[in-house]
């Protein structure tokens, strides 16, 4: 039916403790029932619970439908990754937008202020 | 990939420059470095390591192994060259060598962590539970932190589990578990999730379920938050565990109350419902019903239970949730099977499921959701049923041909899940021929209708209509199954081939033309439609699972890994695999022995697990519409994998008969062995004739297996039929299996030489002689026209086809087989030819056996020059084949004709790859003489 994948990663001392979507996945015949966003809320409770600041997570810049139910899940793009996806040979293949929601424990929503310029995916922690 | 320490060791400096060059690939250049740091600085071994990765990546892996081994004696403690190594075993696939390594390191350096931590994870590689488990308590006395001792824990968990002694886990290593973590407990120490995860397997193990509740319930239990209802989830399972139903009955309930759309708490409810009921279940006289608070002791209970969940549904103004819907008909199922007058209470299915459909009939998944119940319908409903779904699907004005279609997605999705039912329940078979014809072009209309609401996707995203395609490729299968008429399947492949280029993501479209073509024996175009599958390819994460300490994922990696390497398909395909080399490439681009020698093979050992072989095949990965009387059924299951198994039997056993007779042709060539032939001792006595005895009685239980009548076929979307059938009727493999017998011959003869040998020479030109007669038959019965292409229709003889790699591979066979005989034969009458001329007899008769292999030898290569003939001839048939002229309905012609014409290329292409094979092999039997 789907699947979501995740961990929790980055420092607690720079307030980077965060949950991470690695990957969701919803098989074409279970869509549109809701299940890409049960995934997505029970990913965000359990980094609630794990005190992180924010979730976050990758998407292809061309995944609109993707991006955009990623933006009414309450997600904003903080910065683009250029080149993040590669295709089989190696070859760089598209850009990424780095979404994230803030969780409560970033109480100002530091963390989802967007990033000025786009970054290299060597730079990327 | 080296360790970028911080402080800027000069050696660091002197070495990064090859490790630039093995990151980039550039293995000659890291080489050539290696050796000029080598030679200034000689006691630089991390150098020579990476030297050894340089060789090891060009393909010198002995060069390699040895450089490696030199380094590896004198015990280095230093973090690059201890790295370079581990990556180098590693990349050998000796892993158990890293564990020498630190096992030194730690030797010498006993108090660091690193070193021990590294020894504990090539320990986990190889699986040595045992040393795990040491290693990690000698790593918690160096640093007492949690997860150490844990991993020394969780490898006494894995001793228990890899145990082949059930007693041994239950009294030995599960109990010292326990009592390592109780230890814990006791002092207060347990400080994380993965500590208590790990505490329940350990209890769950040992069966003490009331004390693994204890845990999950007592304030350890508040530790286990990363699973979302982690506590009520494993509280569950464990009342089922110990059968305690009112508990059971009354926690599904509440998570019900919480979350009414979870379905398997549905079936728990009910599960524990009925036991409860069969029970006779009372509520103590004090206290709580149960330690989880209310619990239904009645139908009547439940029935007001699911249809206030229905109430409760019904006055949400938000979305509507299927589970208490789906609950309502599960729970008139399990009425009437326990024959339950209440069903009755409950309503009549058919309505239940038509409301159903009118609330969520225009999502994707309403046709599974209603599938499992259909059984709740009695045949008479069916039609009524259909009809009364379609009156509530809106459908523009009928056009000119009668054609209603929808106006959007939802309604679209409603019709596909009426058709999809429609299909289900049989109702699409029932048609005649001419009422399958014109289902075909109405759900070809509803595709190419369908299209239009689809022009924005993205090429990752299929198009809404898809279904339809791939239901009247269904029907046009249904059709050439009942007709035999191939038009049907050309036209189902037109059309896949067709959905292809609008839903390029479509894996089912896919799935079947790959099964299609191979089908058919048309392999070219499989590789692209396969890699475009994009299958996803798994690693191993059984050492980060440790670091993290995902300990209940440890059990669970192992398990998937035995799964793989106990594969049937996996044991197959290696075995095809080399047997498809040896055919295509030994004694051409090297000698059979070498190419043996390269591939591992050892025919006196038996690597295929035969007692625990696995059939991982997932024969439910078609969409597949049949009504229950046509679905794949458990016979069918057994009935291929017994197939499946005889077949890798007949191929295992033929593979390492050819490595033997290599091994035999070997020994006897004299200059190997200057013995044999005198005193025609060989090096393999007894294996030999073991696997010939296994494969004469293989092939004789494989003769049975066809033959026994009457074989259900196989559902045509189940299993498909393995290569047996048609390798046996081929005539290949009594062939093969004659021409393996020779050399036992050979080999009696060799010991008795030419004279008084009258009796056995004559066994042996007799056996000759039939194996030239049964290479004839093989021939014989590849000759026909791979494709005949009539007025309106070409058809596929793809059976000529496979029966033309069965003779190449028997020609392989017969080659090798006979360059040995040549090889005994030889110095047979070349000793013949020396005493003929100490005797000076002028007239002397050629000895019976030296008559017939030269016979033998002459006939096969008339054959062979037959069977060239015939390909050549077969390929310029082929090429001149005008699939243009076919007649062919216009609207799908063209592609249509693009799955003929792949598969006229296809068949050219085996055809030319054939005959190059077959040129080479008639040449080396020109060269063979005596």
């Amino acid at each position: 039916m789907g699947y979501i994948m995740g961990k929790a990663e980055g420092s607690v001392a720079r307030e980077e403790w965060h949950g991470h979507v690695t990957a969701l996945s919803v098989a074409p015949e279970f869509r549109r029932l809701g299940l890409a966003a049960k995934l997505m809320e029970m990913l965000e409770e359990i980094s609630e619970r794990k005190g992180g600041f924010f979730v976050d997570l990758f998407v292809r810049v061309s995944n609109q439908v993707a991006v955009n139910m990623y933006k009414q899940l309450g997600y904003s793009v903080y910065r683009t990754v250029i080149e993040y996806y590669s295709a089989s040979n190696g070859e760089p293949d598209e850009d990424a937008y780095d979404m994230r929601k803030a969780l409560s424990r970033d109480t100002e929503k530091k963390s989802i202020i967007p990033l000025p310029h786009p970054v290299r995916p060597e730079d990327i922690e | 990939m080296a360790a970028r320490g911080h402080v800027q060791d000069p050696n660091d400096r002197r070495l990064r420059p090859i490790y630039d060059y093995l990151d980039n690939g550039n293995n000659k250049m890291a080489i050539q470095q290696a050796d000029k740091l080598l030679k200034k600085h000689k006691e630089l071994h991390c150098a020579k390591v990476l030297k050894a990765i340089g060789l090891q990546r060009t393909g010198k892996q002995d060069e390699a192994f040895t450089l490696a081994q030199e380094v590896t004696v004198l015990e280095p403690t230093d973090d690059n060259s201890l790295q370079a190594l581990t990556i180098l075993y590693r990349e050998m696939h000796r892993p158990e060598l890293v564990t020498k390594l630190y096992e030194a390191a730690v030797r010498k350096v006993p108090t660091s962590e690193e070193y021990h931590s590294h020894l504990f994870m090539a320990y986990a590689r190889v699986g040595e539970y045992k040393k795990m488990q040491q290693a990690g308590m000698a790593l918690f006395k160096i640093v007492p932190k949690n997860p150490y001792y844990f991993w020394s824990v969780m490898s006494l968990v894995m001793q228990a589990i890899s145990a082949q002694d059930e007693k041994l886990s239950q009294t030995m290593f599960l109990p010292l578990a326990e009592r390592m973590v109780e230890k814990m407990v006791k002092e207060e120490k347990i400080e994380a999730e993965a500590e208590v995860q790990l505490y329940f397997m350990i209890l769950e193990r040992l069966g003490k379920f009331v004390e693994a509740l204890e845990v999950v319930q007592g304030p350890l239990g508040e530790k286990l938050t990363s699973e979302l209802q982690s506590r009520e989830n494993k509280s569950m399972k464990l009342y089922r565990r110990l059968e305690r139903w009112p508990e059971c009955n009354a926690l599904s309930c509440k998570l019900l109350l919480k979350n009414p759309d979870d379905w398997q708490f549905y079936l728990l409810y009910f599960d524990s419902l009925f036991q409860v009921i069969d029970q006779n279940w009372t509520p103590p006289l004090e206290g709580a019903p149960s330690a989880e608070g209310e619990v239904h002791a009645s139908v009547a209970q439940s029935i007001s239970f699911i249809n206030e969940r229905l109430a409760t549904e019904e006055a949400k103004e938000s979305k509507h949730l299927r589970g208490p819907y789906l609950a309502r008909l599960e729970l008139i199922r399990r009425l009437r099977e326990r024959s339950c007058p209440e069903a009755m209470q409950l309503g009549e299915p058919l309505e239940h499921m038509f409301q159903f459909f009118v609330k969520f009939g225009d999502k994707p998944c309403c046709i599974t959701d209603l599938k499992i119940f259909l059984d709740l319908l009695t045949p008479d409903q069916h039609v009524q049923f259909i009809n009364r779904l379609m009156e509530v699907v809106p459908l523009g004005m009928a056009g000119e041909e009668g054609e209603a279609f929808p106006a959007d997605t939802r309604a679209l999705q409603r019709h596909l899940c009426v058709t999809q039912l429609s299909r289900s329940l049989g109702l699409q078979h029932a048609l005649n021929t001419g009422g399958k014809l014109s289902l075909i072009k109405e759900l070809k209309a509803h595709y190419h209708h369908g299209l239009q609401f689809g022009t924005s996707c993205l090429k990752t995203e299929l198009q809404f209509s898809d279904m339809y395609c791939l239901m009247a490729a269904h029907v046009y299968l249904d059709l050439w199954k009942e007709t035999g008429n191939q038009s049907m399947l050309w036209q189902c492949m037109g059309l896949l081939e067709e959905g292809l280029t609008h839903s390029s993501s479509n894996a089912q479209f896919k799935l079947l033309l790959l099964l299609l073509y191979c089908r058919l024996g048309a392999f070219e175009p499989v590789v692209d439609l396969y890699a475009s599958l994009d299958a996803k390819h798994t690693s191993e994460y059984i050492i980060q699972a440790y670091k993290y300490g995902a300990f209940e994922k440890i059990p669970e990696f192992i398990a998937f890994r035995n799964r793989l390497e106990h594969s049937l398909h996996f044991a197959q395909v290696r075995t095809e695999r080399m047997l498809l080399d040896l055919f295509l490439e030994a004694d051409i681009s090297s000698s059979l022995e070498e190419s043996i020698k390269s591939m591992s093979l050892c025919p006196e050992e038996d690597d295929i697990p035969w007692e625990n072989l696995r059939d991982n095949r997932d024969l439910t990965v078609f969409v597949n519409w049949s009504p229950a009387d046509r679905q794949l059924k458990e016979e069918h299951k057994q009935c291929s994998v017994e197939e499946e198994t005889l077949w890798l039997r007949l191929r295992s056993l033929t593979l390492r008969l050819i490595g033997c007779v290599s091994s035999l042709t070997h020994s006897s060539t004299p200059h190997n062995s200057e013995k044999t032939t005198e005193n025609g001792v060989t090096t393999k006595p007894l294996v030999f004739p073991s696997l010939l005895s296994q494969l004469e009685n293989t092939l004789n239980q494989a003769v049975q297996f066809t033959e026994t009548p009457p074989r259900a076929e196989y559902p045509f979307l189940g299993p498909v039929a393995s290569r047996l059938v048609q390798a046996v009727s081929s005539g290949c493999c009594q062939c093969q299996l004659s021409m393996f017998q020779l050399p036992v011959h050979l080999q009696e003869l060799q010991s008795l030489g030419l004279d008084g040998s009258a009796e056995l020479q004559t066994q042996i030109s007799n056996l000759f002689k039939s194996i030239a007669a049964q290479l004839h038959d093989i021939l014989e019965k590849c000759k026909g026209d791979l494709l005949e292409v009539g007025d309106d229709q070409s058809r596929t003889q793809h059976w000529f086809l496979e029966n033309l790699v069965y003779f190449v591979e028997t020609v392989c066979i017969v080659l090798w087989v006979s360059q040995y005989c040549a090889s005994v034969l030889r110095p047979l009458k070349s000793t013949l030819q020396k005493k003929k001329k100490k005797k000076k007899e002028a007239s002397s008769v050629t000895p019976a056996v030296l008559l017939g292999f030269q016979e033998f030898s002459s006939s096969t290569q008339n054959l062979l020059k037959d069977a060239l003939e015939h390909i050549r001839s077969q390929e310029i048939t082929l090429s001149a084949l005008k699939l243009e002229a076919l007649k062919l309905e216009l609207v799908e012609a063209s592609f249509t004709k693009t799955a003929m014409e792949k598969v006229q290329s296809s068949y050219l292409r085996s055809l030319q790859e054939i005959g190059e094979l077959l040129k080479k092999r008639a040449d080396s039997f020109k060269s063979l003489k005596i």
